[in-house]
């Protein structure tokens, strides 16, 4: 878990230039790791991972 | 009775005869008796805001009408906090594209209103302003991001006002304050000239007693804006031809699933009152699965981390500590998330989309959900600064957390949402109805909730302090 909170704020640092504003940075990094599980487990559970992306068309198909 | 206590409806037929000075003085005596107390505005120009009611025309489809609006709404020359120590001095060059529709309505602007800072929290603690308080009890939150519009409304401190939605933050204090709040489909209203905080989701909708008053508002803000592309060329209805009242056969359906079973049994209970009501003038209501709700929940947090990280990134380099503790955790955090990821999010939003509504709209017309799940929170135990600075429990993350959760997946889905006043908790604080509908159905929210309001009267109360 330190190895994970320390090399992302350090990715952090190298690819945005900000370090940790205070100690509460350090949970939010943290917790990190459950967005990552969270995103994973979606990956072979949803079956039109290759469609387009075409929100604004997608909003007017969807109309009444 | 003040002429503060007037819905807009009202009010404008008091503005056609003339009465903008009138109606102004009221609003701002109104807000000078709730201010010490509720904290609801930011900036007050009350000078000004005489000197262009002196000379209002009578016509328009807000005549003379002063409002309040979110300090996040850019008006050239005058100062917009965004609810931040960052912007406290911010002056815009430009006006928003919605304020200045409200404007040629017949509208003017006399002040900012209280938000969350930046727009980033749901309950509507601001470290840089003061919390604004909730009018019906000053020790609970008043829900955010838009808490100033929210308890200014149910205050009579304003006939109604724009505030702004990425997560929940039209509806959230819409139900805290028991007033109205109407959360348009996305790309529905510019967004030129309103800050931003997360572009994909961003939207600006009104906050106003009833349903027919937030009907007046989006009629005149609502419609395709060549400044800003992201606004979709649809036609606008005539929203308050859709307020007839007639609902017979319109198909609501209550989630099975965690947006209602999840809910505080006293919530639950008047979630079901409310569609009972409406089953009473002929709705059909019926109980419905919502599906994709994990990868909804999952990327929308996605999404608006991200875009939050990237649009805060140059004073988080420079002046993380003027942020409040916890935004500034926040937004550090949404930098680590990858570009893929993001990409990965918003990829899936159309696919998704298609996939709900085909399947949800299929068998009903609006989703009825608690607009909030929980029995209103205390300020004090949604308190995360506390507990970012290293007190309180963990406790506080989850009620703060719980608070939007109901909220959320609906910017992702783009779905345009209402929340108005469905009851009152055992602690005399109000219950929010949110019903969702199609894209670009609006006029059938404002029908049912009008509908709704019609055979009840929570949406006319108003807090003892007003």
């Amino acid at each position: 878990m330190a190895d994970f909170v320390a090399d992302t704020e350090a990715a952090i640092a190298l690819w945005h230039g900000i370090t940790p504003p205070n100690p509460a940075a350090h949970r939010f990094t943290e917790d990190l790791r459950l967005v990552i599980g969270a995103f994973e487990a979606l990956r072979e559970s949803l079956g039109f991972e290759e469609e387009p992306s075409a929100f604004e068309a997608a909003l007017r198909e969807a109309k009444r | 009775m003040s002429l503060a206590d007037l819905t807009l409806a009202d009010a404008i037929a008091v503005g056609r005869d003339g009465g903008a000075a009138a109606l102004l003085e009221a609003c701002l005596e109104r807000l000078q008796m709730v201010q010490p107390k509720l904290n609801a505005a930011i900036w007050v120009d009350a000078q000004a805001a005489r000197d262009v009611a002196a000379r209002m025309p009578r016509n328009g489809a807000l005549p003379g009408i002063p409002l309040a609006h979110k300090d996040m709404y850019y008006q050239a020359g005058k100062p917009c906090t965004c609810g931040s120590a960052i912007r406290r001095d911010f002056v815009p060059t430009i006006t928003a594209t919605v304020i200045e529709r409200l404007e040629s309505a017949g509208s003017f602007t006399f002040a900012g209103l209280n938000m969350a800072e930046f727009a980033q929290n749901p309950t509507g603690h601001n470290a840089a302003f003061g919390d604004c308080k909730n009018p019906w009890n000053t020790d609970y939150i008043t829900g955010g991001s838009s808490s100033g519009s929210g308890a200014a409304v149910a205050a009579g401190a304003t006939f109604a006002s724009l505030g702004s939605d990425t997560g929940g933050s039209i509806r959230l204090p819409a139900a805290a304050c028991g007033v109205t709040g109407l959360k348009p489909t996305q790309t529905r209203v510019s967004r030129r000239g309103v800050m931003p905080l997360s572009f994909s989701a961003d939207n600006a909708g009104p906050l106003a007693r009833n349903a027919r008053d937030c009907a007046i508002m989006l009629q005149v803000i609502a419609g395709h804006d060549p400044a800003d592309p992201t606004s979709a060329a649809e036609p606008v209805p005539d929203y308050m031809a859709a307020l007839t009242g007639d609902v017979r056969g319109l198909r609501i359906g209550i989630p099975t699933g965690a947006l209602m079973t999840a809910a505080d049994p006293q919530v639950q209970a008047a979630i079901e009152a409310a569609c009972a009501v409406l089953a009473a003038r002929g709705a059909v209501i019926s109980r419905i699965d919502l599906p994709l709700m994990e990868a909804i929940n999952t990327y929308v947090g996605i999404v608006s981390r991200v875009e939050g990280a990237t649009i805060h990134a140059r004073w988080m380099r420079g002046r993380a500590q003027d942020y409040a503790p916890h935004l500034a955790a926040r937004l550090y955090a949404g930098a680590a998330i990858p570009g893929t990821y993001y990409v990965e999010a918003l990829s899936r939003r159309g696919a998704i989309l298609r996939a709900f509504a085909a399947e949800v709209f299929g068998q009903v017309d609006l989703i009825a959900t608690p607009t909030i799940p929980t029995l209103l929170p205390t300020r004090a135990a949604t308190d995360v600064d506390r507990f970012a600075q290293g007190e309180g429990d963990g406790g506080v993350v989850a009620r703060f957390n719980a608070v939007s959760v109901n909220t959320r997946p609906f910017n992702y889905l783009g779905l345009p949402a209402i929340s108005l006043n469905c009851g009152f908790d055992s602690n005399g604080l109000p219950i929010g109805l949110q019903l969702a509908a199609r894209p670009f159905d609006e006029a059938i929210l404002l029908c049912a909730a009008d509908a709704y309001q019609r055979d009840t009267d929570f949406h006319s109360r108003m807090p003892p302090i007003a």
